[in-house]
């Protein structure tokens, strides 16, 4: 008896109806979580025809039909994708730059007016104009539409709540000694920051910059705002556009001849699934391997609001 | 006091003054290089910040682009007045409102519901991946969601109507009643996973002694929930919940106006601040209704916010914003 108990405490009779009750749940949330995007797969991978009788989560009749959609497409998708990551990529690094150049001299115990620079810093997670000032702004004072500076600038490029946070994270983990250290050496601020601080505070930069990353993949309300140029558009823009295409033509007079041409012209049901899966697809492959950064990040966001 | 002390004096005030200016001096000349390190930051801040803040003086004018906006002329609360008469104010308010009010409440109670379930079963290898794919949801974009939602409800091949309602269809795009429903499963969807981690978090983080003693003391699983679990999460909990009451005005956009496919027949229940601040700027070019709201948001919030953060550093001080 003794040897069986030992290690592990057997679970009494009530704890086990718990345990796998929360195991059914969790299961059950799980599948909830993954079954839309399921669908969106199968359908994209659907034959026309067997679409008439509505989407399934197995198709009737498989077909590759969607994606030849896409490479018949291959020069718009293929810009729009360029763009995506054209803007993900710079806007991610320097996002990096501005956050982590504007949280070293507040870390910095010795720097008089930081509390200065804090407070402008921190005002702004507080306090804001509203979206059509912005827009006002962005548009009438630095004429930025249908630029590509429209996804980069407006909203997230550095946000009061990551400068803060690699602030704190500079100060709790990076002992002052060193920079003191360092400067002995001779080393002026800018070494300090670029050979010290950085990479000692990798975690941080990592899951910011991911979550940045992220953001600007996923942005298309900057698109909706500020570009009306078909060739300026990313991804996310084009899915967009190419939703409202289907609603519009599916709320106008079918008779019309205009209509039936231009929704002739319009990608099949299937095709549409396709363009969307496309552009989840560099998410959903890196996932499994940035998830415990991501949902580390989580948890530090979520206290912070 | 003798006139040569009294020039001593100023001498040596003079002195001192000098020395702390080139004191000021030297104190810049080393700072500099950090005032040149957050100088792009600073101009951003101000580019996209400060320089809106102004732009809230938007809200008490009457924008004419002919004679440009600095010349507009001055209307005071008109656009304000004209805003709340309107049906549309009453209707996104209540709307932005009873949302997060219902929502708020809701996620707290399936978060922490999850993050329970979780940590029981926590010792499981399938733990370990149901946690990352319950988390994914809140990785996909409004626009791809948007994608998602339309294959179930699209009228002529939407999954739903091809099985469930099959023989009598159901128009969901156009019928209003039906979204407070599908934004709330969508919702959950979206974002149950990612605000239940926090929580599963804080649940790791509780010293399993306390359950071990209970255990022995003959506590079953609901007891231990009751007595030990939910009462370490309080201060959790009524943080989150403060923070955010602190955005009640406030609403997802993305939720709101793409999945919905910005559908005018659904506006009862899907416009919110946010979805209208877009609409009347940019679809009906009502520059006065649509900063006198969001303007009205931005206020509101602030207000909101203070107030929430003081009563968060009562509880918490290390949990406040400031």
């Amino acid at each position: 008896m003794k040897k069986k108990n030992n290690n592990k405490i057997k679970l009494m009779k009530g704890e086990r109806g718990f345990h796998y009750m929360a195991l059914v749940i969790m299961i059950l949330m799980m599948v909830f979580c993954v079954v839309p995007l399921i669908l969106m797969f199968s359908v994209s991978l659907s034959s026309e025809n067997s679409l008439v009788h509505g989407y399934r989560f197995i198709p009737d009749e498989w077909s590759l039909n969607a994606y030849q959609y896409l490479w018949a497409k291959r020069v718009t998708i293929a810009r729009a994708y360029g763009l995506t990551i054209l803007v993900t990529v710079v806007g991610t690094i320097a996002s990096l730059i501005m956050t982590s150049m504007f949280a070293y001299p507040l870390s910095r115990k010795d720097f008089k007016l930081r509390n200065v620079f804090a407070f402008i810093l921190f005002f702004t997670m507080l306090f804001n104009g509203g979206m059509t000032a912005s827009y006002m702004v962005w548009t009438r004072l630095f004429h930025i539409k249908d630029t590509i500076w429209a996804y980069l600038l407006p909203g997230g490029l550095m946000g009061g709540m990551n400068v803060m946070l690699v602030r704190n994270y500079f100060n709790a983990n990076i002992p002052y000694s060193i920079i003191e250290a360092g400067r002995l050496d001779g080393a002026r601020d800018w070494t300090i920051y670029s050979k010290i601080m950085v990479p000692l505070s990798k975690p941080i930069m990592t899951t910011i910059g991911l979550f940045a990353a992220l953001g600007y993949w996923n942005n298309w309300t900057n698109g909706l705002y500020y570009i009306s140029n078909p060739k300026l558009y990313t991804i996310q823009v084009y899915l967009k556009k190419l939703m409202d295409s289907i609603q519009f033509l599916k709320t106008t007079d079918l008779s019309n001849e205009a209509v039936m041409l231009a929704q002739r012209n319009l990608p099949t049901e299937s095709a549409r699934m396709a363009v969307a899966i496309i552009a989840l697809i560099p998410v959903l492959a890196i996932y499994p391997f940035i998830q415990k950064e991501l949902i580390k990040g989580m948890v530090i966001g979520g206290v912070k609001g | 006091m003798s006139p040569t002390k009294n020039k001593s004096a100023s001498e040596f005030d003079n002195v001192l003054k000098q020395q702390k200016k080139s004191a000021r001096k030297a104190r810049f000349k080393t700072d500099l290089p950090l005032y040149l390190m957050m100088a792009p930051g600073l101009i951003y801040l101000i580019a996209n910040n400060y320089i809106p803040m102004f732009g809230i003086l938007l809200a008490f004018k009457r924008i004419n682009y002919s004679v440009g906006i600095l010349k507009s002329p001055w209307v005071a609360f008109d656009n304000f007045e004209y805003l709340f008469k309107t049906k549309d104010a009453f209707i996104m308010i209540r709307n932005t409102l009873c949302y997060n009010a219902v929502w708020i409440v809701m996620d707290i109670v399936i978060a922490v519901f999850i993050a329970i379930c979780m940590n029981e079963i926590a010792q499981r290898k399938i733990a370990k991946v149901i946690q990352p794919i319950i988390c994914f949801p809140s990785m996909v974009s409004a626009v791809i969601l948007s994608f998602l939602v339309y294959a179930f409800l699209s009228q002529s091949y939407g999954y739903l109507n091809a099985t469930i309602f099959k023989d009598n269809p159901v128009a969901w795009y156009t019928t209003a009643s039906y979204w407070p429903i599908i934004l709330t499963i969508v919702h959950i969807w979206q974002s149950a996973g990612q605000s239940s981690v926090i929580y599963m978090a804080s649940i790791g983080g509780i010293d399993k002694g306390l359950y071990e003693s209970a255990r022995i003391d003959g506590a079953t699983k609901r007891e231990q929930i009751k007595y030990i679990t939910l009462p370490l999460l309080k201060p959790m909990i009524i943080m989150l919940l403060l923070l955010s009451i602190g955005r009640i005005f406030n609403s997802d956009f993305g939720l709101f106006y793409q999945v919905p496919l910005g559908n005018g027949m659904l506006y009862e229940t899907t416009q919110t601040i946010d979805t209208f601040v877009y609409r009347a700027l940019i679809q009906s070019n009502n520059v006065g209704q649509s900063s006198a709201a969001s303007v009205f948001q931005a206020v509101i919030g602030f207000v909101l916010v203070l107030m929430s953060n003081a009563l968060v550093r009562k509880i918490n001080p290390e949990n406040s914003l400031f």
